[in-house]
């Protein structure tokens, strides 16, 4: 196990006061909040912050860490001595349970030790629930999939010590699924207390980005790119699907920027949504003396201006 | 339990969730979400606490006031602002994704 250095992951010197301590807390927090930081590492760093603060602004916590951590560098494999933490009164026992999955296993072994677990919601004896997002292909709502999740998870063991699990599981992705639904699994959440019923997992779907489709609850959205005949004349394109390639009829006189609405082909869920076409008219380059050729012609021939509408 | 057993869940959506179950699943007392809901700081429908059902969008908005009033000593309404603005950010968002544009 790697020793973790607080003090360096909250940039404060070891005998920086609580004050300091929490200040440099708040700005970092800020700094990597999940939700508005640009960084790229955000959400681990704001993790590690967590653990740090968690840690150093406990007065108790912070006086034991400090007195195992003496002499460690950060990275250095480290194991602490057994009953290193006898001389210590722990007033807030345990982790906190949404809380620990997030935290390292370094953490867990100093403070996953302190006896019963954190009061609260699982004081009456169910266990936690466990919340996490899963991330999907588009193309796993088409096709159900199965799809292998790890979690790491607190559990008490028969010494009342809080140790984290990793757990592996096999989950199945039903057709139809979209975003933000949440998958219930009953029973595989963090274990009871005593004869508690096991918390539940929840798992909150999202999909990855595609290069191509989009979703929109049950609809599915896609730009579609027309040659300038098939928009003028009308035509029947081939539309890839991930379920396969499905036949388009565009209506002559289709514009670029319009949106056609083909019922029932999108997310096949019940009811199944709707597939979403924009048109997009790309231009042939005029690149060959042929194709300048058609273009004069077409200037030459066809009475049409595009700025008589909005010049008027 | 085994590698090759196969989980099947039971699919969510909208309000689904209780008061006990949004406190597990966040880690929080009941009496700290109770006293946001009084306080017109968590909108919930149902008008007894038994009866109060939460949606995922409350899932997160629980779990940010938490941290936002833990982090920086917020209060409670102070929290809630932000909350009400990560939850109109969350909405642009979204419609920039379907839009193509993010």
């Amino acid at each position: 196990m790697e020793f973790k250095d607080y003090y360096h992951e909250l940039g404060v010197a070891r005998d920086a006061p609580a004050e300091e301590v929490k200040k440099a807390y708040r700005k970092l927090a800020r700094k990597y909040h999940p939700d508005v930081s640009k960084e790229p590492d955000a959400e681990k760093r704001m993790k590690e912050l967590n653990e740090a603060y968690a840690v150093l602004s406990d007065p108790e916590k912070r006086a034991a860490y400090d007195q195992l951590g003496r002499g460690y560098r950060p990275g250095q494999d480290f194991r602490p001595p057994p009953d290193w933490d006898a001389g210590f009164e722990f007033s807030e026992r345990g982790v906190p349970g949404a809380e620990a999955a997030d935290f390292s296993d370094f953490f867990a072994e100093l403070f996953g030790r302190m006896g019963e677990p954190a009061r609260g919601p699982a004081a009456h004896g169910r266990g936690g629930y466990h919340h996490a997002k899963i991330l999907l292909d588009l193309e796993d709502a088409y096709t159900g999939a199965t799809r292998q999740i790890s979690l790491r998870m607190p559990r008490i063991d028969a010494n009342g010590r809080v140790v984290l699990d990793t757990r592996t599981l096999n989950v199945k992705i039903p057709r139809g699924i979209r975003e933000g639904q949440i998958i219930r699994l009953a029973g595989q959440g963090a274990a009871g207390l005593g004869k508690g019923k096991a918390g539940d997992l929840l798992l909150e779907v999202h999909f990855k980005p595609h290069d191509r489709l989009r979703a929109d609850g049950r609809d599915l959205l896609l730009t579609l790119p027309v040659a300038p005949w098939e928009a003028a004349l009308g035509a029947v394109v081939p539309v890839n699907l991930p379920d396969g390639t499905l036949k388009v009829r565009i209506p002559a006189g289709a514009q670029s920027g319009s949106e056609l609405r083909v019922r029932g082909r999108g997310i096949p869920s019940d009811p199944p949504g709707d597939l979403l076409l924009e048109i997009r008219v790309v231009l042939p380059p005029a690149s060959t003396p042929k194709a300048c050729e058609l273009y004069e012609t077409m200037a030459r021939e066809m009475p049409f201006d595009p700025r008589r509408d909005s010049e008027a | 339990m085994s590698d090759d057993v196969i989980l099947i869940g039971r699919i969510e959506e909208g309000a689904c969730f209780t008061l006990e179950e949004l406190c597990a699943a966040c880690a929080l007392e009941q009496e700290w979400v109770i006293r946001r809901v009084e306080e017109g700081l968590f909108p919930v429908s149902g008008s007894a606490a038994a009866e109060w059902r939460f949606n995922r969008v409350a899932l997160s908005r629980a779990r940010r006031m938490r941290e936002i009033e833990r982090d920086f000593d917020a209060v409670p309404e102070l929290a809630a602002l932000v909350a009400d603005m990560l939850e109109e950010m969350d909405e642009l968002r979204a419609r920039l994704r379907r839009a193509g544009l993010a």
